[in-house]
């Protein structure tokens, strides 16, 4: 925006009576210079009793100029001088003034929102309680919900639960089977990098059936799932609370955990055991892919290998793990959804913690498996 | 002194999507300085010219002048007016300061002090002084239109727009947004154009109108709303002024 028109106020003195000219364009486009001119004429001014601010010379005038020159008035008379609007034929310009002065509101002084490290570790340790009482809260809630599911079947959304599985499963398969395939890859390079050495390339097949069956197929499915769905599920649940559908929901007798988590979790609890076992399967065409490049083996050697060692308990120590790997993504996703409070903000930071959550909790829950199947021996 | 040119031009508009036209052969002019109403039942497409007009869709056909500039839908820079949106849509990670000074900050020049005395003046003219380190989850819906009528003259604009800015407001509310409607007007002179059903803020704001009708697809009247309420034959408007209904039944005499 322009400055190059002048802008000046003229300060002059007449004995006990000054008068302030405001001269030029007193405008937004010359916001910059009207402030140094207020300035300069308050540094000018040299006055003891009476102020007129004479408005004739204004060429132009609008609410940013109006405000300066409103607040210019209020600290001369702030300092115990009397003003007087003089309007000489501009009573637009008069009229502007006396509105910002006659609306004009002080700021009251807000609490700073910034708070040093000891304060916030404060305010997180404060909120521990809390959040823990609304995580246990929910829990109670969603455990409630199941055999509320059975004695009143209306309660739960059950026409949403093929959508979701659409959605959730169908939808997300090229992504887990993508992912699934470059770690049966993966796994592949490296039993051939490292068994090699020992002319035990022949072991590589087995190896990547029990590491991808046992715990990468559930670890790696999930993990994908938590990042993709629980996102998903989090975001619409969250959007859903800070637009007042879920209130509108409980105005007209839904429980939102039986109506909308339920069917959620249902849809994965179904659809992650589903995309596991379609992943491990292109996993172990990964792991093929990866042997038959860099080795001797063929094809139909690996293949034979790879049979000889599917064995079922490799396979259900793996599936055993997948509906409660799905069950803990809708659980926080849906928790984390419910609980948003706020605008958009609120939206994408619940949305973030969700899934931040969701990747720990499936890695948790396969730890804690692997270590029950490690102390059961199988 | 010859007259002057109208603010807004619109010529033989046509809106729609695809092969579905919303409303076409829509020509109307606002004066500068004047707030027009623009009306209609829902569904009549009165947020839709909005949107039109403030550039946010192109149309199929006609022409929109805003100040002798036509082509709203491709603006670059700052838009020669100010929008308050149904909601208020204030960023809800900004404290009312933060909203009002982003469009002062991002394209002028201005900075430090006089940011904040251009704030706290906006603020205090739609009565919300108090409120400028306050985030807009933590005040009412009626405050939160306020604000947003705030942020949207933070830039001077001699022509404003208002979607609805009545609704969901309690009387009182609705009132004083009126008020201040009106000051903004009056006293400062703004081109206003307000799309509202809210027939107690017609009277009270609108010096004229035009009524919208979904089944004509265009303007079925234009004028003084006092006037229209009065005299017009055409019956969707006269039941739309008078609040009745073609179906309604009688009331109880006595």
């Amino acid at each position: 925006m322009s400055n190059m028109m002048s802008v000046t106020i003229r300060a002059e003195a007449d004995g006990e009576r000054a008068r302030l000219v405001p001269v030029g364009a007193f405008d937004l486009a010359h916001a910059s210079a009207v402030v140094r001119a207020v300035e300069q004429a308050e540094r000018d001014l040299n006055a003891s009793g009476d102020v007129d601010l004479h408005l004739s010379a204004l060429e132009r005038i609008d609410g940013s100029g109006a405000v300066l020159l409103a607040r210019l008035v209020d600290r001369l008379e702030a300092r115990g001088l009397r003003t007087h609007l003089i309007e000489d034929r501009n009573p637009h310009a008069a009229r502007l003034i006396t509105l910002y002065r006659k609306r004009r509101a002080e700021a009251r002084p807000q609490p700073a929102r910034t708070m040093g490290t000891l304060a916030q570790l404060g305010s997180v340790a404060a909120a521990v309680p809390g959040m823990v009482t609304a995580a246990l809260d929910f829990l109670g809630h969603a455990t409630a919900a199941v055999p509320r599911a059975f004695l009143s079947p209306r309660s739960v959304n059950w026409s949403s639960v093929p959508r979701l599985m659409q959605t959730i499963g169908a939808d997300g398969l090229p992504v887990t089977s993508a992912a699934n395939l470059l770690v049966g890859v993966i796994i592949g390079f490296l039993g051939v990098s490292q068994l090699e050495r020992f002319g035990a390339v022949v072991y590589v097949p087995e190896l990547v059936v029990i590491a991808q069956f046992r715990e990468l197929g559930p670890l790696v499915t999930a993990i994908v799932v938590a990042g993709r769905s629980g996102a998903g599920l989090a975001s619409e649940l969250a959007t859903m609370q800070v637009s007042e559908e879920i209130d509108a929901l409980r105005s007209m007798g839904f429980h939102p955990v039986s109506w909308l988590v339920v069917p959620r979790c249902l849809a994965l609890v179904a659809t992650v055991p589903l995309l596991t076992w379609i992943g491990d399967v292109l996993a172990l065409g990964g792991g093929l892919l990866a042997t038959i490049a860099i080795t001797d083996m063929t094809p139909r050697a690996y293949v034979l290998a790879t049979a000889e060692h599917i064995t079922a308990t490799h396979f259900l120590n793996g599936m055993i793990k997948t509906p409660f790997l799905g069950l803990i993504i809708g659980l926080i996703a849906c928790g984390q959804g419910l609980a948003a409070r706020g605008g958009a903000a609120a939206v994408g930071a619940r949305t973030t913690t969700a899934v931040v959550l969701a990747i720990f909790g499936v890695i948790v829950i396969s730890a804690l498996f692997t270590l029950l199947f490690t102390l059961l021996g199988i | 002194m010859p007259p002057s040119r109208p603010h807004i031009v619109v010529e033989d508009l046509r809106i729609g999507w695809g092969t579905r036209v919303l409303m076409e052969h829509v020509s109307f002019e606002i004066e500068r300085g004047t707030t027009l109403a623009i009306l209609g039942g829902s569904g009549s497409g009165k947020s839709t010219l909005l949107r039109y007009l403030i550039g946010l869709e192109q149309p199929m056909a006609g022409r929109i002048d805003i100040d002798g500039v036509g082509e709203p839908h491709v603006y670059r820079g700052v838009p020669p007016f100010g929008v308050l949106f149904q909601s208020g849509a204030l960023f809800s990670s900004l404290t009312l300061a933060e909203n009002l000074a982003l469009p002062l900050t991002t394209w002028t020049g201005i900075r430090g002090p006089a940011v904040q005395d251009f704030v706290q003046a906006k603020l205090g003219l739609v009565g919300l002084g108090a409120f400028a380190g306050h985030l807009p989850g933590e005040i009412s819906g009626g405050m939160k239109k306020r604000a947003g009528i705030a942020r949207a003259m933070m830039l001077e604009p001699d022509l404003l727009f208002f979607d609805e800015p009545s609704a969901g407001l309690d009387p009182i509310s609705a009132v004083e947004l009126d008020h201040l409607i009106v000051t903004l007007s009056r006293d400062l002179g703004i081109t206003i154009v307000i799309v509202t059903h809210e027939l107690a803020s017609i009277f009270l704001v609108a010096d004229t109108c035009i009524v919208l009708d979904k089944e004509a697809k265009g303007i079925v009247a234009r004028g003084d709303p006092q006037r229209l309420r009065d005299e017009s034959a055409i019956p969707f408007v006269h039941n739309f002024f008078t609040r009745s209904s073609p179906g309604a039944p009688a009331t109880r005499e006595g």
